[in-house]
């Protein structure tokens, strides 16, 4: 080749991951990064726009009790059910897959796959595909007044049960099992499907060097699910907000106060103008979620670490 | 062995009755008359307070609510529609776009792509309220609040498409790509004839994602869309609590339909999408 | 791996034919018409305010200049105390006024002729029409001028069986088509038409209710033809010219052959159909169709598929809902003239419309007026301020059609306008988060024009200052304003408004009806709304909050309330589990009945006090009066701060207040206006309402109009009033929602107040 047409091939390569980024770049720019710096800008100025307040938006938010306890419970619903929900569909997958014959014919997809294998896949993933909207409408025959969980309890324990439960004081725990019914067999499924990955030999190997359950799984299993773990982890962050949905079509717009989350806040600090005080709010929860991402070296390296 | 066997199918026989049993209760209630309605599920359905008398069968079956839902109230499937202009359009163009990103971010070094990258994600796993009242007042700027548009395009550049397109093309061995850049193949000609037949799995599964979730949404069509004629199918359940009791339990089982049957389809790629995104890391 | 391929394609594909259906979507949006947002009244709902240059949807006048400008004819002053037959153009194509005097039964004592000769409308000393109906016992319903120059008057007799005469040359009647309206056999009544046409040859097309009949000149019935329904003169869709005929039949426009009796062409009319009331419809002397309706006067040529819109009815009284059009006509100028009356018959109003050149075919300003719920008194002051300023429009925006539920995405929506500096310029704030509005200074301060209001006299100011805030600021004013009335042993009146002195109340009955417990709560919240309420929401305290909870259940307790009533015992007790917004229910009844002390009623009107007066009358030792100073406003107007027409806002503020709106009852509350308000209870008198109401018990009341004193009392009261009674919505919600478990007896008033304060500490927190 000749000195430019080097040249042309090397502009070439140097520029290409740019033309095949922006497209999206445009979009992304437009219709997520212009907003979000609206959003900053609104933080340090007054609801209307017209005045530059500094941080007092910022300190109002902070000292603010609504938030308070909004921030409070959005983080325990996080701390709570992230975890439980990956180590709930984990167990799930490790206890009916690994290394049983019966998880080879789960994970397979041979022609001959036995009609049950394939209806069990079929109805971990249902959950998952349902709106929120049909299923709210099922959680209250089981969880109004005279709903089947009372009956169930009155039937058992004797007594007469009517709890409201959706607005009770349990709200909470309400909404966590909402929430894991939603997601865990889903989950459990991707975890299947990495489990499928590990090739066998290392566990043949291992086995051979005499190591047993545990030691299979801290030294195989789980280094080797670190790929799937962060997917399924990431996917379980961005579905939990909207969990919200589901609390309001259930509770309402100003439910019991362990359930109350900060889209709730939100969304009453929108109907009283109250922007500035929702975009300091967001500026701050953007931090928050910044240092997990980072943390979580979800970010690729050189070539796709 | 056995032993494990036995309980195995029994957690699994368990985990799957969980699941089905709300389903049937949906299902047996759409197809109960209005009566048998108001008789079992008053209080759920708002209407009044009574015991709740739950059925996994309709006591006198009946196409009452179906007919009523699918023939007798054009609204719902003009909400249909609706979802389907909103959808469709939408996954086609995140493939479009997201694609070739995705790929750039797995194959090619450039400069700042680990800060780039990490800006999709966050940009992912903010929720919607975060850049609410500013995408609602873009949107106004652009003039697309209203319409269709409004909700099509922000989610054609959601950035969680990039995300697992990008690990699902990370998993195609770095060789492959080689072995055409040696044969002579250009950058767009190996991404299209060796990225995405073996990224596929990835690109199927974030699509499938994309589709179901926005069906599924409520947030966003609440917030722009002002015009009930606008409405995606997702909205009509909370809207017709009131006056249309009867076909909640018809309307909640068919908007399932969709989602449902796209997500079983696409079951396979999803895992084999998984697995090999899993594997590479 | 070939399945990919497959898939992708049919991706694509659909992704392909839904982008073109996106694309021809904007048409498929109407096809659900449960959901379709627009009423298709002429206020659209939910159109941007556009730039007088983009406007006009419909097609008006092309070129910038020449309208319709509609002014107001005047009439003799005896006509406005009497009652309109008919208006119509007679012989020689004058102008001419038929009119009845009626006594309190609905009979005529005596009719009239007026002609309109030059420029003035002058009786008719020398017709004979009054003496021949008299003659003949004959009540006029109605004349009727026929092609073939004849005269023809139609009226009942005492039996109610029409008869229809035509006029000789001598002036005497002749009657003809006696057996058309004879009672068919076995039936008591015969047919009285709403409208008859005599064609040139002398054949008479006699309306009937879903039918058109034609008789020759002999009396042999002819033909018969279909329409749509139509039961009074004024809702008459049909005309005939030539040998056609043209009216509405299942719901198009359609010609009908007089010769054969078939259907000649059929024309759609539904883009210029207000779907409120009837479209009507007359000739243009050329084959040409004219209909009339809110939308305004629109035409269409003979053979034509395009209507022609030459009014635009938003602009002027056609929209004007107090009114209701009778009769509209070609004046003889290539002008229109339209002839309405107002609430039951009474008042008639002529106006004329003729084409100015000079005007803007569009008026160059527009102001939008924003309310989440339609309101009337805002309807009517629309038109009333475009006539006054007919180089404005006004476009008012709803956020929901009639009937339906306001949603938290609509204030939102609002919300977001308000955020990116626009918005309507004025706003009706009932519903929406006034406070927030003031303390983010999106309202302009109102008080200049307050107080040129006040100076002026004209208003109850009483009413206005209620919404003076602190620092002296006004930001919103009521158009309309209703006051909960008490009436019961004086005893028990007393002690209305203190909720300790109401539970510790011995007396031989219950203090207050019953009723179930939301409405008690709310009735009660209004009631003792200083003592709760104020300014401050005293029921945040913790023991505020108990003493209000024990009080009712105390209350409700005595009287049996409950927080469900079964269908049982809804029909032994006549109650209800309906909840109405401000709790009172009429229960002024139940006072009567005596099943309690003293009752409350939410006077709306005068309309409303018909009850209560009559059961003063009839228990003697009952007072009546109004609970404390509070009242209970409504369309509560602001100007939006970023509006670019300030000034018009304000403007049209004064007329929302203005006596030409103000006096009109339209049954949403009292006017703030104080001539209207004397007008209303000086001349106000409707002597045909009666009202009743009637349990399996036997119990029985029926009510007239409210005589001129109790008017002039009520008036009184509403001078005292000074406290606006508006509760937060939210938080009434919250209490309610936490006590009923307290009233079932479920939880103890601790756990309830306490449950209550939880969420109600969030939402003050906010």
């Amino acid at each position: 080749m000749s000195q430019r047409q080097n040249k042309l091939a090397r502009f070439r390569r140097a520029a290409a991951p740019w033309l095949f980024l922006a497209p999206s770049l445009a979009g992304v720019g437009v219709f997520m990064g212009f907003p979000f710096l609206d959003a900053f800008r609104r933080s340090f100025q007054d609801a209307m726009g017209t005045r530059f307040v500094g941080v007092n938006n910022y300190q109002a938010v902070l000292g603010n009790l609504a938030f308070r306890l909004a921030a409070m419970n959005t983080a325990r619903f996080l701390a709570v059910c992230l975890p439980l929900l990956l180590t709930l569909s984990l167990a799930l997958a490790i206890f009916l897959g690994w290394r049983a014959e019966a998880f080879e014919k789960m994970v397979s997809h041979k022609e001959g796959d036995r009609g049950n294998i394939r209806l069990m896949r079929t109805t971990m993933v249902l959950p998952m595909a349902i709106p929120g909207a049909s299923m709210v409408l099922i959680w209250k025959i089981f969880l109004c007044p005279e709903g089947v969980l009372n009956q169930m309890l009155s039937g058992v324990t004797g007594r007469v049960w009517d709890t409201d439960w959706a607005f009770s004081r349990h709200a909470f725990p309400v909404l966590v099992v909402t929430y894991l019914w939603k997601h865990t067999g889903y989950d459990m499924i991707l975890w299947l499907a990495g489990l499928s990955g590990i090739p066998g030999e290392m566990y043949e190997a291992a086995r051979i060097d005499g190591a047993g359950t545990f030691q299979e799984l801290r030294y195989i299993t789980f280094p080797q699910l670190k790929g799937t773990f962060g997917l399924v982890g990431i996917l379980s962050l961005v579905n939990s907000f909207r969990v919200y949905r589901e609390a309001y079509l259930l509770a309402g717009a100003y439910p019991d106060s362990s359930i109350y989350l900060i889209p709730h806040l939100f969304a009453h600090w929108f109907l009283n103008l109250d922007v500035q005080k929702m975009t300091a709010a967001a500026v701050m929860m953007t931090a928050v979620f910044l240092m997990p991402v980072l943390a979580a070296k979800l970010i690729p390296g050189r070539s796709g670490r | 062995m056995r032993k494990k066997r036995r309980l195995t199918g029994a957690v699994l026989f368990g985990a799957c009755l969980l699941v089905w049993l709300p389903l049937i209760l949906m299902t047996a209630g759409a197809w109960m008359p209005e009566d048998e309605l108001y008789w079992r599920y008053l209080s759920p359905l708002g209407l009044g307070r009574d015991t709740v008398r739950a059925a996994l069968i309709p006591s006198y079956p009946s196409w009452e609510a179906m007919k009523e839902l699918l023939i007798g109230s054009p609204g719902f499937f003009v909400m249909f529609w609706n979802s389907c202009i909103q959808v469709i359009p939408m996954a086609a163009g995140q493939f479009l776009v997201a694609a070739p990103a995705a790929w750039a971010f797995a194959k090619f070094r450039f400069p700042a792509k680990k800060q780039l990258f990490g800006i999709y994600v966050l940009l992912m796993v903010l929720p919607f309220q975060v850049t609410q009242v500013s995408n609602y007042l873009v949107l106004d700027r652009l003039g697309i609040l209203n319409t269709h548009l409004s909700l099509i395009l922000p989610g054609i550049w959601s950035t969680l498409p990039v995300f697992i397109m990008t690990r699902s093309f990370e998993a195609i061995p770095d060789p492959l790509v080689e072995a055409a850049y040696l044969d002579g193949a250009g950058q767009w000609y190996t991404f299209v004839h060796v990225g995405l037949p073996l990224g596929y799995p990835g690109i199927a599964t974030a699509l499938m994602f994309s589709f179901v979730d926005s069906w599924n949404a409520l947030e966003q069509p609440l917030t722009y869309l002002k015009d009930k004629n606008l409405w995606p199918i997702a909205l009509y359940l909370p809207d017709i609590a009131r006056d249309k009791a009867s076909v909640a339990f018809a309307a909640a089982l068919v908007t399932c339909l969709l989602p449902a049957l796209v997500y079983v389809n696409c079951q396979e790629e999803l895992e084999q999408g998984v697995a090999a995104s899993g594997v590479k890391q | 791996m070939k399945s990919y391929k497959k898939h992708m394609a049919k991706f694509l594909i659909t992704a392909l034919a839904a982008g073109l259906l996106a694309g021809c979507g904007k048409s498929s949006g109407t096809a659900g018409g449960e959901l379709s947002g627009t009423e298709g009244t002429t206020a659209q709902t939910d159109i941007p305010a556009l730039p007088p240059e983009e406007s006009g949807g419909d097609s008006q006048r092309t070129g910038a200049a020449g309208r319709y400008r509609e002014t107001e004819v005047e009439l003799p002053q005896e006509v406005q105390s009497q009652s309109l037959i008919r208006f119509l153009r007679g012989e020689g194509g004058i102008l001419e006024l038929y009119t009845a005097q009626r006594d309190s039964e609905g009979k005529n004592t005596d009719t009239f002729r007026y002609q309109y000769l030059e420029g003035q409308w002058q009786p008719d000393s020398g017709w004979k029409g009054n003496e021949v109906m008299k003659e003949k016992g004959l009540d006029l319903m109605g004349v009727f001028y026929g092609k073939d120059g004849n005269y023809y008057l139609g009226g009942t007799d005492e039996d109610y069986i029409y008869h229809l005469l035509r006029v000789d040359q001598d002036g005497s009647g002749t009657e003809i088509l006696e057996e058309a309206f004879k009672p068919a056999e076995g039936q008591d009544y015969g047919l009285i038409p709403p409208k008859i046409e005599v064609l040139e040859n002398g054949d008479i097309l006699v309306y009937d209710y879903w039918e058109v009949h034609l008789y020759t000149a002999s009396g042999t019935r002819a033909l018969t033809l279909a329409k749509d329904f139509s039961g009074t003169t004024s809702d008459c869709r049909g005309f005939v010219e030539g040998d056609e005929f043209v009216t509405v039949n299942q719901g198009n426009i359609v010609r009908y052959s007089l010769k054969t009796g078939a259907v000649t062409e059929t024309i759609d009319y539904s883009e210029i159909d207000d779907k409120r009331e009837s479209t009507w419809l007359f000739s243009d002397s050329g084959g040409g169709i004219y209909a009339v309706n809110e939308t305004g006067l629109s035409h269409i040529a003979e053979g034509g598929t395009l209507w022609e819109v030459l009014i635009d009815g938003s602009l002027n009284h056609l929209s004007m809902r107090s009114i209701h059009l009778c009769e509209f006509l070609n004046g003889d100028q290539e002008d229109f003239y339209g002839a309405f009356t107002g609430e039951a018959g009474g008042s008639i109003y002529l106006f004329r419309y003729e084409y100015d050149p000079d005007m803007a075919a569009v008026p160059p300003t527009a102001l939008t007026v924003y309310s989440l719920e339609d309101n009337s008194t805002v309807r009517q002051a629309i038109s009333q301020f475009q006539s006054q300023y007919p180089d404005v429009r006004v476009e008012m925006r709803t956020a929901v059609e009639s009937g339906g539920t306001v949603t938290e995405e609509m204030i939102q929506g609002l919300n977001t306008e308000l955020l990116s500096g626009k918005g309507a310029d004025v706003l009706i704030l009932d519903g929406l988060p006034v406070d927030a509005y003031i303390e983010k200074g999106v309202l302009v301060d109102l008080s200049g024009l307050v107080k040129e209001m006040e100076d002026s006299g004209d208003m109850l100011n009483n009413l206005l200052e209620g919404f003076r805030t602190e620092d002296g600021a006004v930001y919103q004013v009521p158009a309309k304003v209703a006051f909960p009335l008490a009436e019961g042993k004086p005893e028990a009146v007393e002690v209305l408004g203190d909720l300790d002195s109401m539970t510790k109340y011995e007396g031989e009955k219950p203090l207050m009806s019953i009723d179930n417990y939301e409405n008690m709560l709310r009735k009660i919240s209004r009631i003792c709304y200083e003592e709760l309420f104020g300014q401050e929401m005293k029921v945040k305290d913790r023991s505020v909050l108990i003493h209000y909870l024990e009080s009712v259940k105390a209350l409700g307790d005595a009287s049996g309330c409950q927080t469900f009533f079964t269908e049982t015992e809804m029909e032994i007790n006549n109650v209800s589990n309906h909840v109405v917004g401000d709790g009172m229910a009429r229960d002024v009844v139940d006072f009567d009945r005596g099943t309690c002390d003293v009752g409350t009623e939410k006077l709306t009107g005068y309309s409303r006090l018909a009850f209560p007066a009559k059961i003063r009358e009839i228990n003697p030792g009952s007072v009546m009066v109004p609970v404390g100073n509070l009242y209970l406003p409504s369309a509560m107007a602001g100007v939006n701060q970023s509006s670019p027409n300030q000034d018009m806002a304000r403007e049209f503020i004064r007329c929302l207040l203005s006596y030409e709106v103000q006096k009109e009852d339209l049954y949403d509350g009292f006017p703030v206006n104080k001539k209207a308000l004397q007008f209303l209870t000086q001349s106000d008198s409707r002597d045909n309402f009666s009202e009743s109401v009637g349990y399996k018990d036997g119990y029985h009341l029926s009510a007239n109009w409210p005589s001129l004193e109790v008017r002039e009392e009520a008036a009184a009261m509403l001078e005292t009033l000074t406290v606006p009674a508006v509760v937060d919505e939210t938080v009434m919600g919250m209490i309610v929602e936490g006590s009923m478990d307290y009233f079932d007896g479920k939880k103890t008033v601790e756990q309830a107040a306490d449950d209550i304060l939880r969420k109600l500490s969030i939402y003050l927190a906010e």
